[in-house]
């Protein structure tokens, strides 16, 4: 009994996990080639999640409509590098930030105008059937929110792991000055960071409609979310980060059922909080500081 | 001549802003336009505390109605539940956000950064789950029922009564912001914005400023949340939400970070601005816009309307002042004398310093003593230490073992701040100045240490502190004359010659009235006559009576000046001596210096 209990938390927590995962990712990568902290990740979730449920709603078949949200999240990632990030790189670093957030109000608000205050929701992409794993039951996208994760995170690490390019996204992880010196275009590399970033946090935001529903103001939630994903590891390792986000799913889902609902967000919040007060001394010392800069 | 400028400039703003807030209620009687104009007051309140923070300090404390929302409920429930009049419950209800904000400030605000923006976030989304989830708040549903606004049983609940309470309290929010940003406390915010290690370096405790500026902050937020309730006659969850907190910073950018008036332009226009697109039956696009104007003041006018208002102004009344300034050459004022408390004569005493990163012993087992009165330089080639050890002896890095003792006391555990309180100043090898404040400005940084009136003087801007800013004033132009720097008062540093900053940093150093000044590398960068002034100008520091403590590589510069020089190879004391004895040391000759004797190195 207290095992099922356990895993049917923890496996929606999972779920849920994998979308935080890909926005902790986001973060960081984000943070790695541009030195910029992007708090309008958790927006191209909610983009993907209102665009592909809009779309359907317009009768634009399932297909079309999640690459249709795919390519408006990756577009949308190039334009606020183009647009806003780009012209801002020798502002001071906390305008830098602010942009962002002004950048997330916008695609909030764009959002609004266009899909309307409304929740908005999408049928599993294979039914609205469950299926039972180890005694807990779960609703058939999962398996479509696992999978899409699982690819998004095999084709980010392959790409990081294997191509010039995605070495190149490492060596600015490593040293953003030095590999800029080596002669990397960091420029080229905040661009297709951007809009890789934005594309796939927008996938995730439509695998995750069906279970979760899509609504314009539920990006600051993810934003949050993949925030403490990416602190926990360190805001630096693309892997920490993945493994974070997920954790944040799992202590947000196991916070709900044994504690309240109600008190779920107070309990990550508090947690984030508690911990970045306690790892205060140590993320001052550390890559933290020097990106969040004096300036 | 530019506080002539500035002092008109205010007057001009205050007039402006007055007449305005007396003559909107009489042109605009109708209720619909009293509201709006008491939601622009109400926010006015709020935005001119995240000015002092995030736009003087650029600390990204954004959960700004965290604070509104501990006032508000506070008020509205003592209000309420306990029968008191609404004033009381709005005083009682700020020192509730400003304890509030005392006890979590020290420790939030150690964090930098997007790192802060999040820790404030999640506080102000933790207290909208508290306020939902808990009884006393009365959950989603609030408070409901409170009573109009009054102060003391006087009725302040109508329309235009409310209007003019709103603003009078905005005005004042202004009033103290500005008496704050014209302090050395708005100096030390801005010092904090431009390089914290540099604010360190003259003394000025920059957690205390930034703790300070949240109280403060707080303070107004939560009388701005008492008021919006007041107005509403009620409170829920959902009023001082996450979009709430947004909304003040966008009106903070729009207005102009930098300026407390930007806090009370910026809340004006975005909600004339909210209203008009309501009015145009485009409430959508409300956020749209609003984002958008944000990134964009951001991307092309950094300092706001009011940033834009003031330049215009300056180009009107002040015509260029640049055209006018011309550089003396040195002059021979003399500045107020140092304190002179020696230590037997010895002004500091490093034993046995030791500093390893992993394998290698940058500083190994180096011990010396800087007498008082002398110039000691420490010299070697590069790689050699020096540096590093200028940076143990000011508390910039930890010392791995030995000690420190700067004018008889151990300083070794001490952080920078509290060695330059000691008497210790320093320049930069790259030069740290704060390049958001004029010249003077800067150098009156140097001084801060003089000044002892506190933060409630200067919010109310009492009489001690005006004479304590002119002492500092007169001090700081002083120590800029005694550089040979007549005439750059008004200049921002960056647009001064390399050598002329490496002037300003010396002044700024002087202004602290430094027993003992640190040097790190004062001629690189120098052309030859310039070299040459600075010998000069060092000379003369030494002897007003600052003893003074050069990191140099330039070898004929060192020859000339020193009384003593340490040399370090390695990591380790080589030689130490009279420049004499060092000209002739073999060892230095053959490690340093080359075959040659030193006299013929241009170095």
């Amino acid at each position: 009994m207290q095992t099922e209990m356990f895993l049917q938390l923890m496996l929606p927590g999972f779920t849920t996990g994998c979308v935080y995962a890909l926005v902790a990712l986001g973060y960081v990568l984000c943070a790695n080639v541009s030195g910029v902290v992007n708090f309008a990740q958790g927006e191209f979730v909610m983009l993907g999640g209102m665009t592909a449920a809009w779309l359907i709603g317009q009768d634009v078949d399932l297909i079309w409509a999640i690459a249709a949200a795919v390519a408006l999240g990756a577009a949308m990632g190039a334009v606020q590098e183009v647009a806003t990030l780009a012209p801002v790189r020798r502002a001071p670093h906390f305008i830098q930030i602010t942009t962002t957030v002004g950048f997330a109000v916008v695609l909030r608000g764009l959002t609004l105008i266009v899909a309307g205050k409304d929740a908005l929701s999408i049928p599993g992409f294979s039914g609205d059937d469950t299926f039972e794993l180890a005694g807990a039951v779960l609703p058939l996208q999962s398996l479509w929110v696992w999978g899409a994760t699982a690819l998004l995170l095999a084709a980010t690490f392959g790409f990081l792991r294997y191509t010039a390019t995605g070495r190149a996204v490492r060596a600015c992880s490593i040293n953003l000055q030095a590999a800029r010196l080596m002669g990397v275009d960091a420029g080229r590399l905040r661009l297709l960071v951007l809009a890789a970033t934005g594309g796939s946090a927008a996938l995730a935001g439509v695998v995750i409609t069906p279970i979760v529903l899509a609504s314009w103001d539920a990006g600051i939630a993810y934003s949050i979310k993949g925030f403490i994903g990416a602190i926990l590891g360190g805001f630096r390792s693309p892997g920490a980060a993945v493994l974070g986000g997920i954790g944040i799913g799992l202590v947000e889902s196991f916070a709900s059922g044994y504690v309240s609902s109600g008190w779920q967000d107070f309990i990550v919040d508090g947690l984030l909080l508690a911990y970045l007060l306690l790892r205060g001394g140590i993320l001052l010392r550390g890559r933290a500081a020097a990106m969040a800069g004096e300036s | 001549m530019r506080d002539a400028l500035l002092a008109r400039r205010s007057l001009l703003a205050w007039v402006v802003f007055t007449v305005g807030v007396i003559a909107y209620p009489l042109l605009f009687p109708g209720s619909y336009l009293l509201g709006v104009g008491i939601s622009a007051g109400t926010m006015a309140v709020s935005t001119v505390g995240l000015v002092l923070l995030l736009g003087l300090a650029h600390q990204l404390a954004i959960g700004q109605a965290a604070f509104s929302m501990v006032g508000g409920y506070a008020s509205a429930l003592l209000c309420t539940e306990a029968g008191w009049d609404p004033f009381l419950a709005m005083l009682l209800g700020s020192v509730v956000a400003m304890l509030f904000a005392y006890v979590i400030g020290a420790p939030i605000l150690k964090l930098r950064g997007y790192v802060l923006a999040m820790a404030t976030l999640a506080l102000h989304l933790m207290l909208i789950v508290f306020a939902l989830q808990v009884g006393f708040t009365g959950g989603p549903i609030g408070v409901t029922g409170l009573p109009k606004f009054a102060l003391l049983g006087l009725p302040l609940g109508g329309d235009r009564a409310y209007f003019y309470t709103v603003w009078a309290l905005a005005l004042a929010s202004v009033f103290i912001g500005l008496n704050i940003d014209r302090s050395r406390i708005g100096r030390a915010l801005r010092a904090i914005a431009a390089s914290e290690t540099a604010a360190g370096s003259v003394g000025i405790d920059t957690a205390r400023y930034k703790v300070q500026m949240f109280v403060v902050g707080a303070g107004m937020a939560s009388v701005s949340g008492s008021l919006v309730v007041h107005y509403l006659r009620a409170t829920d969850p959902t009023v001082f939400s996450f979009n709430y907190s947004v909304n003040l910073i966008t009106a903070t950018i729009i207005g102009g970070l930098a300026s407390v008036w930007g806090g009370a332009v910026g809340a004006s226009v975005i909600i004339g601005l909210r209203e008009l697109l309501r009015a145009l039956s485009l409430p959508l696009w409300e956020s749209v816009i609003m984002g958008a104007l944000t990134v964009l003041v951001l991307i092309t006018l950094p300092s706001g309307i009011v940033g834009l208002i003031s330049a215009g102004f300056a180009r009107v009344v002040g015509r260029s002042q640049a055209s006018r300034v011309s550089l003396a050459p040195f002059a021979p004022e003399a500045l107020p004398p140092v304190e002179t408390r020696p230590a037997n004569g010895t002004m500091l005493e490093v034993t046995s310093a030791l500093r390893a990163f992993g394998n290698l012993k940058a500083v190994n087992d180096v011990s010396f003593t800087v007498q008082e009165g002398s110039i000691t330089a420490l010299i070697g080639p590069n790689g050699a230490g020096k540096t590093t050890m200028f940076n143990l002896i000011g508390g910039y890095q930890p010392l791995g073992a030995g000690t420190v003792r700067f004018r008889g006391r151990n300083i070794e555990a001490l952080p920078p701040r509290d060695i330059a309180l000691l008497g210790m100043g320093r320049t930069f090898q790259n030069l740290l100045l704060f390049d958001n404040m004029t010249v003077l400005e800067n150098v009156m940084c140097g001084a801060h240490r003089h000044a002892r009136q506190g933060l409630l003087p200067v919010a109310f801007g009492l009489p001690a502190v005006a004479r304590e800013e002119a002492a500092m004033r007169t001090l700081a132009a002083d120590c800029l004359r005694f550089v040979g720097l007549r005439g750059a008062e008004a200049l921002l540093p960056s647009s001064l010659s390399f050598g002329h900053q490496r002037l300003v940093e010396i002044a700024r150093a002087l202004a602290l009235r430094p027993s003992l000044l640190l040097m790190d590398e004062p001629a690189s960068g120098l052309n030859d006559s310039e070299t040459e002034l600075l010998s000069e100008l060092v000379l003369r520091i030494a002897a007003l009576g600052t003893t003074v403590l050069l990191v140099e590589h330039d070898m004929r510069f060192v020859m000339g000046l020193a009384d003593h020089v340490v040399v370090m190879d390695h990591g380790e004391k080589m030689a130490e001596g009279s420049t004499d004895a060092i000209r002739n040391d073999p060892k230095v000759i053959a490690a340093y210096l080359g075959s040659e004797p030193v006299s013929e190195h241009a170095a």
